[in-house]
């Protein structure tokens, strides 16, 4: 069974201490997301469990057995690089069996295995050609059907999308769904679009300055965030958090509600606000308001509903939708 | 992925093409900046080669009229002249050495040092430090190293009870001293530029070759030097145009001899063209050195280095 553990894991760079101490289990046949701010650590994650980067304290298994003094080529991990870093001077037939010749793998063999990945991955008729006759999908293509056709017990991706425009996004996303679905590999991926995030993963692990702040799938983040920089952090647009006395009332230090969660009455709700700004997408609409006592607040609204500046509306927070936070971030119950 | 646009330029007329230059504006810089450049070209390399062309017609001691025409004799001569034989061979032997031995050398070396750390950065500059000396110093330095009396091999015969020898007058192995030299003085040239190479070969890319290789030669010689193959390509090219104008290294050591056995083109120019007064021969031996140049890059060129295909 593929799963990966830290245990006790540190990191520093020099003097730096990147990542302080985490423990975290990844079961087989998952696929777990990484998310967090820009330099939280998630890379350096990524890279310890491929080997590219050593750990300075704790250990790290695959498949239960202790990897951490092994070398990359041996702990049955491939990577897909943000920079897709395939090899200029071979084609991409070459590019997909490079692992695999290296291996000693028998040449017809190798052959068998990059025509199927290949053709699982579309690019069958783009074997001959160098990845410098490729478009940037295709190259993310390529990356990994050389990260396939290895069988790795684990996948993992950095950032794997990031260079590509929004549709391909959104298509290369649900191609390595499938994917996942179809290899039932387990699978490492780190991003911080938290699109993908939600979308991907069965277990989304939220990073926080090295430290992890909940684990748990997609729904769980969003339903019970446990922190206040989860919460703050996984939906789009962001949950509103409101301090002072509006907070006071309902027993917490910050008070949490999604904008999905605040009803919008024409008549006098639980607050009242005056819109700003009302932004329609088509499918929604969500509007700034100025709430006072409560600070900017977004909230939606249906798509056909419109809004003019300095209108005031009513709005009524969903109850038991709210979340509470104590002044050290810490969700109250 | 420019096929469509050659394609399309092609029919245009020349009449068309200047028109589209003068348009956005690159007859303008081509006038304005080419004839400064087309004057010095001229006055110092076509010009020299032109001349030297001319007086190796003739019989020309340097000093006054140049009067005494002879053909083609100073060429018959030269590709009759045993000594001229031996230094084209000699020049052909440095130019195997620096490819055979050199290159591989300041290859390996380059590729143990090419990380940036403060030993690497300290090997670097020991190891560069014979190419910055000038070559009448490395000469001095190596026939000091060769003297059979005073020098440093006259330590080691002596310390090991030997009687004295003397590497450079002796006919089989004077020659092997002066390319010993050669390979100590350039191999850090070489090896700087294999070092850019590798230092520009992105990181993510190494990264990937090492979760694909077991051994690290292999990444080595399926990575690394496929990814440096221009900078190889171009350090050979150096190589061998420079190993055609070796001079200043085999003069101090042993200005071509013992009997003439040890001189390169340009040295056997020098002491049969000029040292001899002879400068209409000297003229010959300059321009069939010449043609041999251009005739070797152009070959080279478009055997190895092969415009697009490369890189
Ligand atoms: N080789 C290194 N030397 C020193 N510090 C490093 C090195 N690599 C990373 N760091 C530091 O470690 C921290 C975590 O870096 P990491 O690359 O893991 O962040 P990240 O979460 O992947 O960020 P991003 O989303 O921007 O890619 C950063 O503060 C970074 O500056
Ligand atoms: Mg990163």
């Amino acid at each position: 069974m593929a799963t990966v553990q830290f245990k006790n894991v540190n990191k520093c760079f020099g003097a730096t201490e990147v990542i302080p101490d985490i423990s975290l289990n990844i079961p087989h046949g998952s696929f777990t997301v990484f998310v967090g701010p820009s330099g939280c650590g998630k890379s350096t994650l990524l890279r310890m469990v491929a080997g590219l980067e050593e750990v300075s304290a704790g250990s790290i298994a695959i498949d239960q057995q202790d990897v951490t003094f092994v070398r990359p080529v041996d702990r049955g991990v491939a990577m897909v690089f943000q920079s897709y870093a395939l090899y200029p001077h071979m084609n991409v037939e070459q590019n997909i069996g490079f692992g695999l010749k290296m291996a000693k793998v028998p040449a017809d063999e190798v052959k068998r295995r990059v025509h199927a990945a290949a053709e699982t991955l579309q690019l069958d008729q783009l074997l001959k050609r160098k990845p410098g006759e490729l478009s940037g999908g295709q190259r993310q293509r390529v990356a990994i059907g050389r990260a396939i056709v290895r069988e790795p017990k684990v996948f993992l991706f950095d950032e794997p999308l990031s260079n590509l425009d929004a549709a391909l996004r959104t298509q290369m996303r649900i191609e390595l769904a499938q994917l996942h679905k179809r290899l039932g590999a387990t699978m490492i991926y780190v991003t911080h679009d938290q699109v993908e995030a939600m979308t991907l993963a069965d277990q989304i692990v939220v990073l926080n300055k090295g430290r992890i702040e909940q684990v748990g799938s997609p729904m769980e983040l969003y339903l019970n965030p446990r922190t206040l920089f989860v919460a703050g952090f996984i939906g789009s647009p962001k949950m509103n958090l409101i301090n002072g006395a509006t907070a006071g009332r309902f027993d917490a230090h910050t008070l949490g509600i999604r904008p999905e969660h605040i009803d919008i009455c024409h008549d006098a709700g639980q607050w009242q606000g005056k819109v700003i700004i009302s932004e329609q997408l088509g499918s929604d609409t969500y509007l700034h308001l100025d709430v006072p006592g409560a600070g900017n607040i977004i909230a939606r609204a249906p798509g056909d509903a419109s809004f003019t500046a300095g209108q005031q509306v009513g709005l009524a927070p969903r109850n038991d939708c709210l979340h509470r936070f104590d002044a050290q971030g810490q969700a109250l119950e | 992925m420019t096929d469509a646009k050659v394609a399309a330029a092609r029919p245009l007329t020349a009449k068309a093409r200047i028109a589209r230059m003068y348009r956005d504006g690159k007859l303008t810089t081509i006038l304005l900046f080419l004839p400064p450049a087309l004057l010095l070209f001229t006055l110092f390399v076509v010009t020299p080669i032109l001349n030297a062309a001319h007086l190796s017609l003739y019989r020309w001691s340097g000093f006054g009229e140049v009067t005494d025409y002879v053909g083609l004799k100073n060429y018959s001569t030269l590709f009759a002249h045993s000594i001229f034989h031996q230094s084209m061979w000699n020049s052909v032997k440095i130019i195997l050495a620096s490819i055979l031995l050199q290159i591989p050398l300041a290859l390996g070396l380059a590729l143990l040092i090419y990380r940036k750390t403060p030993t690497n950065t300290l090997f670097r500059l020991v190891f560069l430090a014979p190419y910055i000396l000038a070559e009448i110093a490395s000469g001095l330095i190596w026939s000091f190293m060769f003297d059979g009396d005073y020098g440093v091999s006259a330590q080691v015969a002596s310390a090991l009870s030997m009687p004295s020898f003397y590497i450079l007058a002796d006919k089989q192995f004077a020659f092997l001293a002066i390319i010993t030299v050669i390979v100590w003085k350039y191999f850090g040239f070489h090896m700087m530029i294999f070092i850019a190479a590798l230092q520009s070969v992105p990181g993510e890319l190494l990264e990937a070759a090492s979760l694909d290789c077991r051994k690290s030669w292999q990444i080595v010689a399926f990575v690394k030097l496929p990814l440096i193959s221009h900078a190889i390509k171009l350090s050979v090219f150096f190589s061998i145009i420079g190993s055609l104008q070796v001079f200043d290294i085999i003069i101090p050591l042993t200005n071509g001899g013992p009997s003439n056995s040890t001189h390169s083109i340009v040295s056997y120019l020098y002491t049969f063209g000029l040292t001899r007064l002879n400068v209409g021969y000297g003229s010959a031996v300059g321009v069939a050195l010449f043609l041999f140049c251009v005739f070797t890059a152009l070959t080279y060129k478009r055997l190895v280095i092969r415009e697009g295909k490369s890189a």
